[in-house]
């Protein structure tokens, strides 16, 4: 048979093929109707089978590229990404997630390191003034000293939602930077999260010698715990990236990589969400004339959930055997 | 395990379910700057939008709300406007969309949600070095991107590389099917050749690509061009010196493609394809 004829017989299926790519493509699954699937399906095969035989064939050479682009493009609607599964993500979020949090090294490490040097620092902070200096600056001590010298609760709802966006932009970003610096070998992350720990230390050590120490105490005790474990969390998503490519566990680099960037995003999710919950808090609890009592149990309500969710939800008993 | 040999083009292979290899285009980091300045313009322009709205809002009285808002916003679409396009439009941004570049996995299956998401968000690593104002105006350089595009083989950046993905070319070309051929000396020509003459795989590459491109060419180029190819074969199939090689490898591509035989009288044109597969 010659090509002539052969692409006279075979060109109106890979027509046919190319309209029904295109329905696919812009979403019209359902008008295709399971006979048309099927029929895709059988059209796509085909086409497969066309190019496997082309140089057999003898096809021309812009023919064997349509057929290849035609085949990718099949290919692709037919092998489609799953969206959203809810009951795999709700498993994800409930089960895997906080068992994975509990046992994960890397956010034991950021924990230590966030919490030790925090300690320090705050210590340092309250006993000597030119360490505050030093690490924070005089500029910014007395910038925090003026912000929370006045009247600061009780603010209009306007600029509250105001300030939790600003908090979400500006914290989340934070995180999210801290996560995807932690790729740079696991120092961004570690960067990041010392020079954090350092820097609230020292404030937080200032202020408690200075006499708007009420005022910061009250601003800073709604929001802290979900603030602070998101930073926490955020690092040690970046580091498990870092970390993953020096400790490879015996696979390739890439390999190494790609399997701690998928048990790492959720980690870097959850940080996200933590940010967000602190961020409302923060415009909308914290600066609020609410008495101060109220502020604290949000703040061991919070607490009590975060210990709930990793260590409670994490020795629950997975449904599927371990992997590792 | 020893590593496949590196391509040297820029095209990748991917071997499906059903056992066929296909090709695929990667799209190199120049290729993906256009799209990328799209989905930059078409994200400040929202943004520029809402921050108008919300301005409006507030001078209607309803307070600085809209402004709370338009951070939200702004800050979801900075971290996230390319994970949720590449999950919803199967691997595409508008940007992508209108360039005509897909984000796959290396295996060339499409991404799932975790690598559409996780790759944007590391984008921020690939594009150091910032410069400007803090991670809100600043100008990402992209550097650190840029150069481990150049240092693989496929041009993923740290966030390809991250999820295993890749970002290809998809062309959406028209099937152009044959040259027509009806010009009377081709046919008599095509009856010349020696009735067992049949082209081998390259001759026939060589012969369509000729045939498809020689309306480009003036009439002396083509002769020029054709003689090279066509000098041989005259000799071989006892043409007269003075055949006319342009003709004679259109002919030689008539009987490869179209037909073995040809009738003896004048008005052999098997018809092959409709107008629209002519040649320019």
């Amino acid at each position: 048979m010659k090509v002539a004829e052969l692409l006279d017989r075979r060109r109106q299926q890979w027509h046919e093929l190319e309209l029904k790519c295109y329905a696919l493509e812009r979403g019209r699954l359902r008008a295709l109707g399971g006979q048309g699937i099927a029929r895709f399906a059988a059209l796509y095969r085909a086409a497969c089978a066309d190019l496997a035989l082309a140089d057999a064939y003898q096809l021309p050479p812009d023919t064997i590229q349509y057929l290849h682009q035609l085949v990718g493009r099949a290919h692709n609607q037919l092998y489609r990404s799953q969206t959203f599964r809810w009951r795999a993500w709700g498993d994800e979020m409930f089960r895997a997630l906080p068992r994975r949090l509990l046992r994960d090294r890397a956010l034991w490490l950021a924990f230590g390191v966030f919490w030790g040097l925090f300690g320090l620092a705050m210590l340092l902070g309250y006993s000597s003034r030119p360490f505050v200096e030093q690490m924070v600056g005089e500029a910014t001590m007395a910038q925090m000293q003026e912000m929370y010298s006045g009247p600061i609760f009780g603010r209009n709802p306007g600029a509250s939602s105001v300030m939790t966006g600003f908090y979400v932009f500006n914290n989340a970003s934070i995180g999210l930077q801290c996560f995807a610096g932690g790729l740079v070998l696991g120092v961004g992350g570690l960067f990041v999260t010392v020079s954090n720990a350092v820097f609230l230390g020292a404030v937080f050590g200032f202020m408690f010698t200075t006499p708007e120490r009420h005022n910061f105490i009250q601003f800073v005790t709604a929001h802290g715990p979900f603030e602070l474990t998101a930073i926490v969390f955020a690092a040690a998503a970046g580091m498990r990236l870092g970390f993953s490519m020096v400790a490879t566990g015996g696979l390739t680099r890439g390999a190494s990589l790609r399997r701690a960037a998928a048990l790492a995003m959720p980690t870097a999710g959850a940080a996200v969400v933590l940010f967000c919950l602190a961020a409302v808090i923060e415009g909308f609890i914290s600066p609020s004339a609410l008495p101060y009592p109220f502020k604290v149990a949000v703040a061991a309500g919070s607490t009590a959930a975060l210990l709930l969710y990793v260590v409670g939800f994490g020795l629950a008993p997975s449904k599927y055997p371990e992997r590792e | 395990m020893p590593k496949p040999p590196r391509q040297l083009d820029s095209r990748i292979e991917i071997v499906t379910p059903e056992n066929i290899a296909f090709h695929y285009v990667l799209a190199g980091p120049f290729r993906r700057l256009p799209a990328y300045l799209i989905d930059v313009g078409i994200r400040m322009g929202v943004v520029l939008l809402v921050a108008m709205a919300a301005a409006l809002a507030g001078i209607g009285g309803l307070g600085a709300i809209g402004f709370g808002l338009m951070l939200i916003i702004w800050f979801v679409l900075s971290w996230f406007y390319g994970g949720l396009f590449e999950t919803f439009w199967n691997g595409q941004t508008p940007g992508k969309r209108m360039l005509g570049l897909r984000v796959l996995s290396v295996d060339g299956r499409p991404i799932n949600a975790m690598q559409a998401v996780l790759r944007n968000v590391l984008r921020d690593v690939d594009a150091w070095p910032m410069v400007g104002y803090g991670a809100a105006f600043g100008i990402p350089l992209y550097m650190l991107g840029l150069v481990v595009v150049t240092a693989n083989d496929r041009y993923q950046r740290l966030g390809d590389l991250a999820c295993g993905t890749i970002v290809v070319v998809e062309r959406h070309t028209r099937l152009t099917g044959l040259a027509q051929i009806e010009h009377r000396e081709v046919l008599q020509l095509a009856r010349q050749l020696p009735a067992n003459f049949t082209a081998s795989r390259q001759l026939a590459q060589t012969l369509s690509g000729f045939v498809a491109r020689r309306g480009r060419f003036s009439p002396a180029r083509r002769f020029e061009l054709a003689g090279i190819l066509a000098g041989p074969f005259v000799e071989r199939f006892r043409l007269p010196p003075d055949t006319n090689p342009d003709l004679l490898l259109v002919s030689m591509y008539f009987r490869t493609f179209f037909a073995d035989r040809i009738a003896a009288d004048d008005a052999p044109d098997p018809q092959p394809e409709p107008a629209e597969a002519a040649s320019p």
